[in-house]
C-alpha cells in the first residue's frame, strides 16, 4: 500500500479486529468481533470481500486450516497481518489521534 | 442441525470456488451456535438473511476473481457459436435443397439442431461443482438470448429451452453425486 494510501473505514475495522483475534483471526470471528464492537450488523459476505482487497493490498495473508465437524467438514482460512499492515494501522492511529487533538467530547451543537 | 439447503445452495452459487468453502463453513458455524441459542426459527431466518445480504459483495468478489468472466466465455463458446455456425450450415443446405411450400425448415433437422446445441452447451458447462452452474445457467441464456436477437437458427426459443434443460442437468447430476458420494 502507498504510503500516502488511507484505510477505509470498515477496512481499519477489520485490520483491528485481526489483530484483537491474533491466530483466531478467520472471517465469522472477525464478522463476530465487529459485530459485537460496534453493533453494526455485519455480513460475511462484506468481510470476505473487505479480506480479499486487504490481502490484495498486501496487509494480510492468510492460510488454510483444517475442516472440522462443527463446521458441516469445510475448511477455515485465518488471516493474519502483514508488516505493512501493521504500519498501515499505525498511521491510521497516528492521523486518527492528530484529528482529535483538542476537541473535547462529546462534541455538541451542529446544523439541522 | 443443518443450516437450510436452499440457503446454503444459493449461497455455494453466489460465492466463487475461492470462496464458497470458507463462507460456508463460517455460517454453518455461527449457524449452530444460534441454533442452540435461539432456536431453529432465529437460526434459518439469520443464515437466509446472511446469505441475501451478502450476495452483491461475493458476487463482486467473483467478477474481481474473473471466474464469472469464464463463465461467459465458456458459455458463448459452448452456445453462441455452434448456432452461428449451424444457421451458416443450414442455410447454404436449404440454398441447394429446395422445400415444399409454406415449410420453413424441415423438422428432422430442426431437431438436429437442438440436439447439437444442446450436447455442445452441456460440454461447455460440465463441472464438478455444482454451485458454478447458476451462473453458466445464467450466462447460457445470456448467449442463447443474444444469438435469438442476431436473427440465428429456425427456432431460437427451442434454443433456449435446449440450453437451460442440458444445464439443469448438469447441477442436477453434480448435486446427486455430491449427495451419494
Amino acid at each position: 500500500m502507498a504510503k500516502g494510501e488511507s484505510l477505509g473505514e470498515f477496512e481499519h475495522l477489520v485490520l483491528l479486529a485481526i489483530l484483537r483475534l491474533r491466530e483466531d483471526a478467520y472471517g465469522m470471528r472477525v464478522r463476530r468481533e465487529i459485530a459485537e464492537r460496534t453493533g453494526r450488523d455485519v455480513t460475511i459476505g462484506a468481510v470476505y470481500a473487505t479480506l480479499d482487497r486487504l490481502e490484495a493490498k498486501g496487509l494480510v495473508t492468510s492460510k488454510m486450516g483444517e475442516p472440522t465437524a462443527e463446521r458441516g467438514g469445510r475448511a477455515k482460512r485465518s488471516f493474519h497481518l502483514t508488516g505493512e499492515g501493521v504500519e498501515a494501522l499505525n498511521r491510521a492511529q497516528e492521523n486518527l489521534l492528530s484529528m482529535l487533538d483538542g476537541i473535547a467530547f462529546p462534541v455538541r451543537g451542529g446544523t439541522r | 442441525m443443518r443450516p437450510p439447503r436452499a440457503a446454503e445452495a444459493l449461497l455455494l452459487a453466489l460465492a466463487g470456488d475461492a470462496e464458497a468453502d470458507f463462507v460456508a463453513g463460517d455460517l454453518a458455524e455461527d449457524f449452530g451456535l444460534l441454533f442452540a441459542e435461539r432456536g431453529p426459527g432465529a437460526a434459518r431466518r439469520w443464515y437466509l438473511k446472511q446469505v441475501v445480504r451478502s450476495a452483491p459483495s461475493l458476487i463482486g468478489l467473483r467478477m474481481r476473481s474473473g471466474e464469472l468472466t469464464g463463465a461467459v466465455l465458456r458459455a458463448t463458446l459452448g452456445v453462441l457459436l455452434p448456432l452461428v455456425a449451424l444457421d451458416r450450415l443450414w442455410r447454404f443446405v436449404y440454398s441447394h435443397i429446395p422445400l415444399k411450400d409454406g415449410v420453413d425448415r424441415a423438422p428432422g433437422l430442426l431437431m438436429l439442431n437442438v440436439l447439437i446445441v444442446l450436447l455442445c452447451s452441456r460440454a461447455a458447462m460440465v463441472t464438478d461443482r455444482p454451485h458454478r452452474s447458476v451462473p453458466e445457467i445464467m450466462a447460457a441464456l445470456l448467449a442463447a438470448v443474444l444469438a435469438m436477437y442476431a436473427g440465428v437458427g429456425a427456432a431460437p426459443w427451442l434454443y433456449v429451452i435446449a440450453v437451460l434443460l442440458a444445464a439443469q442437468a448438469g447441477t442436477i447430476s453434480n448435486l446427486w453425486r455430491r449427495r451419494v458420494r
